[in-house]
């Protein structure tokens, strides 16, 4: 049984100009000890996947239907009091904007310790002895001052690694990091990554990371989903995603990153996706990518809906027209 | 609480015209920036040419969208309809003294009822909205220039100038409001239409000014500014045709919040004794007059001052609309 | 930090003369004798007597400058109109009522207030919502003078036998309760609303979510996360909200015949009292200045982040 099972997840948005649908029917496993990744552009959903994990999404958003297995227990029929219990101490998140994650009115040690008070019992003191330990774990130097300091007195990156910290704190099982390196300058995401990486090594954890950069889902992912428009296109491992990539817009995303040893640097353009996802309040009856697609054709990517489907051993996409069962001539091509 | 602090009060829930202090081009970006992407995902071809947006008439469209304001606006306007028409249509004579029909509960004769002086209420309260709507509207109209003229200047000219004028300002803000309309009541010598305006103006006109020095402040730090300074134009006309217009808005905003303010203060006014002379009246004077007599006819009392009530509810609800319709960014609260 | 106080405290005493300065040239510009009580015209040499008591016959500044003299040292002068009386007494006999009426109304606003707003908010766009705003809308829109006739005639006068309030007047507990309520409603609503405001705003903010994140009980996240950033804005707005009601409570204090400072006020202004007019109005303007300046300093003490930039 895997940590966490996923299970046809639709988590809707109730607007005044209708339902949105943004987490359209997902469905993935994440096995004990692994790496996901989650990646996509914004507005596919991973976001809201994660907080629907969470029990986080709040109104008007709410999840529909579908079940969230943790541990073999369903969290979509959970009471609030028993997901609190949860929370922070099995299932643990980290947000994109350190920035503003944490309360500016109370020091980063009350934030460390009241997590630490609520799931272990700890007195005052041990809570702040172990604190001080957390930070200094994430290596925040002179942890012991700093530990009384307020979050505006830290930097963006020393402020998501206070975050890691207080997510780590009660040693949860499963830890899901939110684009956690997006709203850092690059020379600081290297060095969360890494500290993410060896923390998960030392304390054995499973994780769930997310992220629109594939930069970042390389690194550190070991297996992968692509998400697009609500809904799961492809699921790989890590290495096969980025060797033989399955689907169109998996192809695209590879394609329009730039690379340095491009043929013609001096070119100039970079290969983008034409056009903008589909409105979630009346997402396509079929296939949610046809309209951007090169290879959609007046064949059944305007009317049947792609399933996803296992095209390689541990290779899922969601297609009709994925990469090895293409002929050399494309169907209908544009 | 004074009780007139209108123009701070209902920014209560949100401090000062929130999101108003944005660049209009940076608001307006975003407007169709918005509504272009609603547009494309509906189907429309990728790349195909979006209709031009206007500020205004989305901001229109945001306000009727808006249902509360809707129903404000129409009460606003159909007191203001209530003002105009009732005298104009009605047979009662104001002025008539007919002391056999003192003090008439309301009827189907006299939907208000008759006063001490078997005056008839109806036409009475709507020939006190008058007033009181005239005094308002002169008053907060003298507010927005004065508030204008001084905000925009310290906050075009910046600097020492600038500096001068805010503190001078803020010791402003230490005068006590309606003892300082007491007083240059005084200094006048009576109190007639003119007066009025002009009291009520000065101990008014403060905040006003604070926040378009604010807001011209920040507007003129924007690029398109400099922009037109490099194209050659002149102080003068960046001030208006830039600067100005884009404050518009906000000056709206504010004629909304100030009316109410400036009538319920001249309703204090008139309470306290210091009111229009008789036999011209006003929402307020009229109130006092029901004061005297309430504790056998309290109606007299109560009817002017739901005017003033549905007056301030309404106005404020607008003035929200307004800011909700002029500001994209609004979030669902 | 101490510095931003020092500074901050030395600032008001120009404000202050700017505020006396602008008093005194208006009291000048007001027409009148005050020393004529009947329609014959003051004796010239008693008139002249009086001027050079009162300095009267010295230039504007001049005169100016003495009473900045005399108010530093807490002498407001004597009354012109009550002949025998200082405006220091008038002040300390009507005054201290004032003050009390003005702590107990924003006593009531605040135990009335503040929870509404905090409960209009989390249960936002519910019934409970809708009503708690509905009736601060209609307390912030109803005239003061409506709200105080309507409860003397409801509940002093209708259901007398019931409740035994008196009508007006201020003597004893069961007299204070109908003005402070009435007085008390206004800033009621204010709060209710502003710190309805402030807690929506604060409910959407990331760090809230981050607490629910890490389980923490919600009525924890409320009391903890949610309040302390909320009441925040509320703490400041109390100063001036304070000054206003001490100085504003004319109207109450006329129809509830309560002998306090606001009544005394108008008199004195018809009644060319220049004297005590200044006084008063110095006075209510030292209040709401010093109201401002400790709201400014407290407002340093609550929000770690302007302790920081005024250290």
């Amino acid at each position: 049984m895997a940590l966490l099972e996923v299970e046809d997840l639709r988590t809707h948005f109730k607007t005044r100009e209708g339902e949105v649908r943004a987490v359209d029917g997902v469905s993935f496993e994440v096995e004990e000890g692994s790496v996901l990744g989650i990646v996509g552009e914004s507005g596919c959903g991973k976001s809201v996947t994660s907080l629907s994990i969470m029990g986080l999404v709040q109104s008007p958003g709410r999840v529909v239907s579908g079940a969230i297995r943790f541990e073999g227990r369903d969290l979509t029929t959970m009471a609030d009091k028993a997901l609190e219990d949860i929370r922070g101490k099995q299932i643990s998140m980290i947000f994109q904007d350190p920035m503003t994650s944490l309360n500016p009115t109370l020091t980063i040690g009350t934030q460390i310790t009241e997590t630490l008070r609520r799931h272990l019992g700890l007195s005052k003191a041990d809570a702040e002895k172990r604190a001080i330990g957390l930070l200094e774990e994430v290596h925040i130097p002179d942890a012991k001052r700093r530990v009384r300091d307020y979050p505006h007195r830290f930097s963006g990156g020393m402020r998501q690694r206070v975050m890691i910290a207080i997510a780590l704190s009660c040693n949860p099982k499963l830890l899901i990091a939110d684009e956690p390196t997006t709203a850092l300058d690059v020379t600081v995401q290297a060095g969360v990554l890494e500290l993410l990486d060896e923390l998960r090594r030392d304390h054995g954890m499973t994780m769930i990371i997310i992220s629109h950069n594939m930069g970042v889902i390389a690194e550190t992912a070991e297996q992968v989903l692509v998400m697009y428009a609500g809904q799961v296109v492809e699921q790989a491992s890590v290495n096969d995603l980025f060797d033989r990539p399955e689907h169109p817009y998996t192809e695209a995303l590879l394609a329009s990153l730039p690379h340095i040893d491009d043929a013609d640097p001096r070119n100039g353009r970079l290969t983008t996706i034409p056009g903008r996802p589909p409105d979630l309040l009346y997402p396509p009856a079929a296939c949610r990518f046809a309209a951007r697609c090169k290879y959609a054709g007046r064949d059944d990517c305007a009317t049947v809906p792609p399933e996803l489907r296992e095209i390689r051993p541990g290779h899922w996409v969601r297609s009709q027209h994925p990469a090895s069962e293409r002929s050399a001539e494309p169907v209908g091509a544009r | 609480m004074s009780e007139p602090d209108l123009a701070t009060t209902e920014s209560a829930p949100r401090r000062g015209p929130r999101g108003l202090d944005r660049p209009f081009m940076q608001r307006r970006a975003e407007f169709e920036e918005a509504l272009s992407r609603n547009a494309s995902a509906r189907g429309a071809e990728a790349g195909a040419s979006l209709p031009r947006a206007s500020l205004w008439g989305d901001a229109f469209h945001r306000f009727m969208k808006n249902k509360a304001s809707v129903v404000a606006a129409i009460a606003f306007l159909l007191l203001l309809a209530f003002v105009i028409f009732v005298p104009w249509l009605s047979n009662e004579d104001p002025y008539a003294l007919d002391f056999s029909q003192a003090y008439q509960s309301p009827s189907w004769a006299h939907p208000f009822g008759t006063d001490g002086f078997g005056r008839d209420l109806l036409v009475r309260t709507a020939l006190g909205g008058r007033v009181s709507f005239a005094i308002g509207f002169a008053a907060t109209f003298a507010i927005m220039v004065v508030g204008i003229v001084y905000g925009a200047t310290a906050g075009f000219v910046g600097g020492h100038v600038d500096n001068a004028l805010m503190r001078f300002l803020d010791a402003l803000y230490g005068l006590p409001y309606l003892p300082f309309a007491i007083m240059t009541l005084a200094v006048f010598g009576t109190v007639n239409f003119w007066t009025m305006v002009v009291a009520l103006t000065i101990a008014s006109w403060f905040t006003t000014a604070r926040v378009m020095r604010g807001q011209i402040f920040t507007l003129k730090q924007n690029d398109y500014v400099r922009a037109a300074y490099a194209v050659g134009a002149k102080g003068p006309r960046v001030l208006y045709r830039h600067l100005l217009v884009n404050t518009l808005g906000v000056i709206i905003v504010f004629v909304f919040l100030e009316l109410p303010g400036v009538i319920l203060g001249e309703a204090f006014l008139s309470f306290l004794g210091l009111g229009i002379n008789p036999p011209k009246a006003s929402w307020g004077t009229l109130a006092q007059d029901g004061y005297t007599a309430y504790q056998a006819h309290p109606y007299i009392i109560v009817i002017p001052s739901i005017c003033i009530a549905w007056l301030i509810l309404s106005a404020f609800f607008i003035a929200d609309g307004l800011r909700d319709a002029l500001d994209p960014r609004t979030k669902e609260a | 930090m101490l510095a931003f106080i020092i500074r901050r405290i030395v600032w008001t005493i120009p404000v202050l003369l700017l505020v006396i300065l602008m008093t005194f040239l208006m009291m000048k510009l007001i027409k009148g004798n005050p020393f004529q009580v009947t329609d014959r015209p003051v004796p010239e040499s008693i008139q002249r007597n009086l001027d050079r008591k009162f300095h009267l016959d010295k230039p504007w500044w001049v005169q100016y400058l003495y009473y900045v003299r005399d108010t530093a040292r807490l002498d407001l002068g004597p009354s012109l109109v009550q002949r025998n009386q200082d405006v220091n007494d008038v002040i300390k006999e009507h005054f201290p009522t004032s003050i009390k009426l003005g702590l107990m109304a924003m006593a009531f606003a605040i135990i009335i207030g503040i929870p509404l707003g905090v409960f209009a908010a989390l249960k936002h766009n519910t019934a409970l919502d809708y009503t708690a705003m509905g009736i601060a809308n209609l307390g912030f829109a109803l005239p003061s003078f409506l709200v105080a006739t309507l409860l003397i005639y409801f509940f002093a006068l209708r259901l007398k036998d019931y409740t035994g309030l008196p009508t007006n007047g201020w003597t004893g507990p069961s007299s204070w309760i109908l003005p402070t309520i009435a007085l008390g409603i206004y800033p009621m609503t204010y709060f209710a609303r502003l710190v309805r405001g402030t807690v929506l705003e604060t409910l959407q903010q990331d760090y809230i979510r981050t607490a629910k994140a890490k389980g923490l009980r919600w009525r924890l996240v409320v009391g903890k996360h949610v309040l302390r950033n909320s009441l925040i804005p509320a703490v400041t707005a109390a100063g001036p909200v304070l000054g206003g009601l001490i100085t504003g409570s004319f109207i109450v204090e006329t129809i509830f015949g309560i002998p306090g400072i606001g009544k005394y006020y108008v008199t004195a202004v018809t009644g060319r009292d220049y004297s005590v007019v200044m006084g008063i109005t110095v006075l209510l303007s030292v209040i709401i200045i010093v109201a401002n300046l400790v709201v400014d300093i407290l407002y340093g003490y609550l929000d770690p982040r302007i302790r920081d930039e005024r250290a």
